[in-house]
């Protein structure tokens, strides 16, 4: 079982994720940190209005049960499919980003789909260990992540790179270009992507839902609060060269120098990027495979090897990191990330309450079955 | 002296794991062939040695004692004799009884100068007691034998241990006596509440085993889980501690130690105290103990009696050489190999030119070190120990320091490979240390071919792989994952005395968590004027 603390630190690894690796809002400039800020509060009010009460109202299931449930066999099978889908397609762009990036910062003469390779077996190793595993490797990897950001943080306020100056004058265009940028853009990355957690909210040890949606709420608000100083630190710290960077904060640690001997460690940096990244990957990697796991109702480790195989060729449909970066940026957080994490969420919970009926009688005839044990080792 | 009827003597219950010999035989009246029948059940040895006596008082009865020479106490068996021969001179008016019966009933109520007896009726019983060291009294007419507990002979003496040596702190060793293991636990923990559970493993070697806890702090389900998987070894023999391990342990594969091994009581003690199970195994001074968890591999007892401040520091250094001992030439390989910007100019010119017209890729280089300096410390410990010096001299000198100067390998390597050894010496836990020696290994590929995100790679993939891993049901990670703050006190720093007012949760019986009195931070208030 997963323990509040474990989730709440997967909340927050999760939420900074591949944030780490861009500047949000980055259209509003050198605001871009409050459209973060009304980012992080329309995410808050989506996830607490919808993704949350989804599960308050079935607390014992995941999203694949939960359609299973309300929309029958046939159409919730169907949901469950295109939710298995885009679990995974999230899961290949990052993917991708790990791998372009290591090949921009790390490893320039290896090859794509070796290092493509690698991220998925590290991936799936940790998938194959199955929800408690993953998220007791979050639990340890939270506190060394925190405290190198803040270690980064301090040397950057030492050695005189950030200059709050730069975010001045505020709000220079109304309100209005914070706005754009922050609705739908913000919400669909990274906030939106609670939606995620409706696969692991049932593998929790609560005593009631109420301690998950506070845990939950709390470190959504904590991952809110991060991402936002992390925005007004590269700006500060870059100014209007932000938006022109491939990975801003990391441009900024390039700056930092102590004395002569520690001058160039953005390799470790880049590391600690990635290891935020690798928790994202592994988790909707993890959505995935369980929600395949459930539809087709095969263990978890048989449906990680489809799911990662899937995720692993899915990769190669990016010609480029940039082409990556723009069907992201461009189309999917504006058109199709909302429909995952907000209509079809929002249409879900419309049935659920009208169809109230089946919650009663459902709760009556499913039992946890003896897979589900299975899965929550 | 009353006998011990409902004798504790395992070979009782453990008598069908045995080959199967022969159906039990039960013991007769008639005492010679009691005595042929033994002789043939111990293959009739030439230490077996067998005493026949006549007892005055009873219609001169005879009896016998039956031992193996060497394994018994040679001055206990001589008291014994002394006892029996001043008994049987003697004449006893009142006690008319001529069977064989009365004898027997005289001599374990008044006679044997021993203080542990039972009683048996079987062949096997007997004749297994005698195999553990005991001696046993036949008598003629009766159908019971006694059995007296004179385990003895030559054994080793209490010593200091050989393996985590301590500055401060108690200089004694378990031995391979299983006994005198017990007796060192007793005298440290005199409670009423500690438990010595006893069974007998191996098939051939019938090898005691003791599970020791203190009842109402140790975890019942785990003293339970104990027993469970230690009944369900199935071996012909256990000359250490480690077959046990191997069969105990939550997962079979996996490079980490997944039980704790000592060699000192007071390291058993304390582990006791915090309700750990401790497994002893008879001709072995290791002991196991069960659960534990990653952190407490980087322990010494040694932390506990020397001030906290230093322990603390001690502590961190022991974590820093553990990551040390398995990064430190994978870092280097990568850096040196993918990452050179990383170093300052100075270095980097430095290191360049050594490695200039070294012939091998740094990978290459480090693992020819690297296996040279595993056979050096093979060789080491194997060698007998007179020719221990020249093992030092053609390592250092030789292999170090020519092959700097035929040009094989760049000194930056020696450093790296020699400063890596040092540090794999200072886990306090061997077998932790043997772990990180082989991670070491696959890092070094890893970071070969990968440079520093082959390195993360397997980091990751060992972090999932410590997540996993479970001791006797408990997750290996804690208190890191589930997170217990409460722990944290005694991991990565020790908190004074005073201030650790509860043992380890999780690990113990947790609703006994106390383990001191409040408010015992010594202060000047309390000193009085």
């Amino acid at each position: 079982m997963v323990t509040l603390r474990q989730m709440a630190t997967m909340v927050i690894l999760f939420l900074i994720g591949s944030s780490s690796l861009f500047l949000l809002g980055g259209t509003a400039e050198r605001d871009a940190w409050m459209s973060v800020a009304v980012g992080v509060l329309a995410g808050f009010v989506v996830i607490s209005l919808v993704t949350l009460q989804i599960q308050r109202l079935e607390p014992d299931r995941n999203l694949i049960e939960i359609f299973m449930l309300y929309f029958g066999k046939v159409i919730g099978f169907v949901f469950g499919l295109v939710y298995v889908v885009y679990f995974c397609y999230k899961c290949t762009r990052n993917v991708r980003e790990f791998a372009d990036l290591s090949i921009m910062f790390l490893l320039s003469d290896t090859p794509l789909s070796v290092i493509m390779l690698i991220i998925c077996i590290i991936g799936g190793y940790a998938v194959m260990g199955g929800p408690g595993v993953f998220f007791r490797m979050t639990e340890v990897l939270l506190p060394i992540l925190i405290l190198i950001y803040v270690l980064i943080y301090c040397l950057l306020i030492f050695t005189g790179t950030i200059d709050l100056a730069r975010l001045l004058p505020m709000l220079e265009k109304g309100f209005k270009p914070v706005w754009d940028a922050a609705i739908p853009e913000i919400i669909s990355f990274p906030f939106g992507e609670m939606v995620l957690f409706l696969m692991f909210w049932r593998y929790i040890d609560k005593s009631s839902f109420g301690q998950v949606m506070r845990v939950t709420l709390k470190s959504y608000l904590f991952a809110g609060a991060f991402i936002t100083v992390m925005n007004v630190v590269i700006i500060a710290s870059l100014g209007s060269l932000a938006g022109w960077s491939t990975v801003p904060l990391l441009q900024a640690t390039t700056f930092v120098a102590i004395g002569d001997v520690f001058e160039r460690f953005d390799p470790f940096v880049a590391l600690l990027f990635f290891t935020a990244v690798y928790v994202k990957l592994t988790a909707y990697y993890l959505g995935a495979s369980l929600a395949l796991a459930y539809l087709l109702r095969i263990s978890l480790r048989i449906a990680a090897i489809p799911v990662g195989i899937g995720i692993f060729f899915g990769s190669f449909w990016f010609k480029s990191y940039m082409h990556q970066v723009n069907v992201g940026f461009e189309q999917n957080i504006k058109y199709h990330f909302p429909i995952f994490q907000m209509y079809i969420p929002i249409l879900l919970l419309i049935v659920m309450l009208l169809r109230s009926g089946v919650r009663s009688r459902g709760k009556v005839q499913k039992q946890p079955s003896s897979e589900d044990s299975n899965h929550a080792n | 002296m009353l006998i011990d009827k409902t004798s504790s003597k395992p070979g009782k219950q453990t008598t069908s794991s045995g080959q199967d010999k022969q159906p039990e035989q039960v013991l007769l009246t008639d005492m010679d062939i009691n005595i042929e029948r033994l002789h043939r059940f111990l293959g009739g040895g030439e230490d077996v040695v067998c005493r026949t006596l006549q007892h005055r008082s009873f219609d001169n009865t005879r009896y016998a004692i039956l031992y193996i020479d060497g394994i018994v106490e040679g001055t206990t068996i001589n008291t014994l004799l002394l006892s029996l021969l001043d008994d049987a001179n003697n004449s006893y008016t009142n006690e008319k009884s001529s069977e064989g019966a009365g004898l027997y009933h005289h001599l374990t109520e008044q006679s044997i100068a021993i203080g542990k007896l039972s009683e048996v009726s079987t062949i096997e019983q007997a004749g297994y007691s005698i195999l553990e060291g005991s001696t046993v009294l036949v008598v003629d007419g009766s159908l019971r034998a006694i059995v007296m507990d004179t385990t003895g002979g030559k054994t080793r003496a209490v010593e200091e241990p050989s393996s985590q040596t301590v500055i401060r702190g108690p200089k004694s060793g378990f031995t391979e006596n299983l006994r005198t293991n017990t007796s060192l636990i007793r005298r440290i923990i005199k409670s009423p509440d500690i438990r010595f559970d006893y069974k007998m493993i191996g098939r051939q070697t019938r090898t005691n085993v003791a599970v020791v806890y203190l009842e109402g702090i140790a975890e019942q389900e785990i003293v339970n889980e104990v027993h469970r998987r230690l009944d369900k070894i199935d071996i012909d023999g256990v000359l250490e501690s480690g077959y046990v391990e191997e069969f105990i342990q939550d997962r079979a594969f996996t490079p980490f130690p997944l039980l704790q091994n000592t060699e000192r009581p007071d390291a058993a003690s304390a582990a006791l105290l915090e309700g750990q199970v401790v497994v002893m195994v008879s001709g072995t001074p290791f002991v196991l103990i069960a659960p534990v968890t990653f952190a407490k591999f980087f322990q010494s007892s040694e932390d506990y009696y020397q001030r906290y401040d230093i322990a603390t520091f001690l502590r961190i250094i022991r974590m820093a050489s553990f990551f040390i001992s398995m990064l430190l030439p994978s870092l280097y390989i990568a850096i040196t190999t993918f990452h050179q910007e990383m170093l300052p100019t100075s270095l980097l010119i430095s290191l360049a030119a050594q490695r200039e017209g070294i012939p091998f890729p740094a990978l290459l280089e480090a693992f020819l070190m690297e296996i040279t300096f595993e056979i050096l410390r093979e060789a080491g410990v194997r060698m007998p120990r007179i020719i221990g010096p020249a093992i030092s001299i053609v390592g250092a000198l030789v292999l170090g320091q020519a092959a700097v100067q035929a040009g094989i390998i760049s000194a930056a390597m020696v450093i790296v490979v020699s400063f890596t050894a040092i540090a794999s010496f200072v886990i306090p836990a061997v077998n932790m240390g043997i772990a990180a020696r082989l991670i070491r290994f696959v890092l070094m590929i890893l970071a070969g071919t990968f440079g520093l995100f082959g390195i993360m790679s397997g980091l990751m993939i060992l972090l999932a792989h410590l997540c996993g891993l479970r001791s006797f049901g408990k997750p290996y990670m804690m208190p890191f994952s589930p997170f217990v703050p409460s722990n944290l006190k005694d991991v990565l720093i020790r908190v004074p005395w005073w201030a650790m007012r509860k043992r380890p949760l999780n690990i113990s019986n947790d609703s006994n968590v106390v383990r001191e009195g409040a408010g015992q931070k010594p202060s000047p208030d309390q000193e009085g004027a």
